[in-house]
């Protein structure tokens, strides 16, 4: 098994019952060979820095996980074929992975996703603070 | 000789960001950190004027080559902001 990520962006048009089918057929190809989801996260709707296929704007699906090369290849095809989907870049991360490496990784996501949540809030307590002298 | 003088005066030594800051990591994901080496333009800021080492402006050129690919940096231009 390999470490890869995968960054893809939606059409921004797109209602969320799409959005999820996607999501879900994507997941399920990684499943279907016994990959495991380190980490996934819904970027959510973002301004894209040039337009692709005449949008401005793109909803961001990230995803880091354990894959063969098989299921990069499958996916990648299934991108293409999509109209729903704008771009994709898949990175590789490492060239194989342990099961206690899968683990330690996913806390780590989790770790780093809770620490830009507090680090968000705090600033933002921050800003009323000032408000408030 | 005079002018020479003069210039070593005004040039100061440029140390690599990422080397002093160990906590800073390169990341084609981390558009905020990018921005500072790319120009307004877009385009990739030289060694000679940002001061990174050789290793870490290797690292920093690919990651912005993929933030670019997946439209988080423009390739020319800052017409999108």
């Amino acid at each position: 098994m390999r470490r890869y990520e995968t960054i893809y962006i939606l059409r921004p048009g797109l209602g969320e019952n799409e959005i999820t089918t996607i999501i879900e057929n994507t997941n399920q190809l990684i499943k279907d060979v016994d990959g495991s989801i380190i980490s996934f996260q819904k970027w959510g709707m973002k301004k894209l820095a040039y337009l692709i296929k005449k949008e401005s704007q793109g909803f961001y699906v990230y995803c880091d996980y354990t894959a063969t090369p098989e299921v990069v290849a499958e996916m990648e095809r299934k991108f293409r074929i999509d109209d729903a989907v704008l771009k994709y870049l898949t990175v590789k991360l490492a060239d194989s992975i342990t099961a206690e490496q899968i683990v330690a990784a996913a806390d780590e996501a989790e770790a780093k996703l809770a620490a830009k949540a507090l680090e968000d809030e705090e600033s933002d307590s921050d800003d009323s603070d000032d408000e408030e002298e | 000789m005079a002018p020479r003088t003069q210039k070593k005066l005004f040039t100061r030594k440029k140390v690599c960001r990422f080397c002093v800051d160990k906590d800073l990591t390169i990341d084609y994901k981390d558009v905020k950190t990018l921005r500072n080496f790319v120009s307004e333009r877009g385009k990739i800021i030289p060694r000679r004027i940002v001061g990174t080492c050789a290793t870490h402006q290797r690292q920093l050129c690919e990651a912005i080559k993929r933030a670019r690919q997946i439209a988080l940096l423009p390739y020319s231009g800052n017409t999108q902001g």
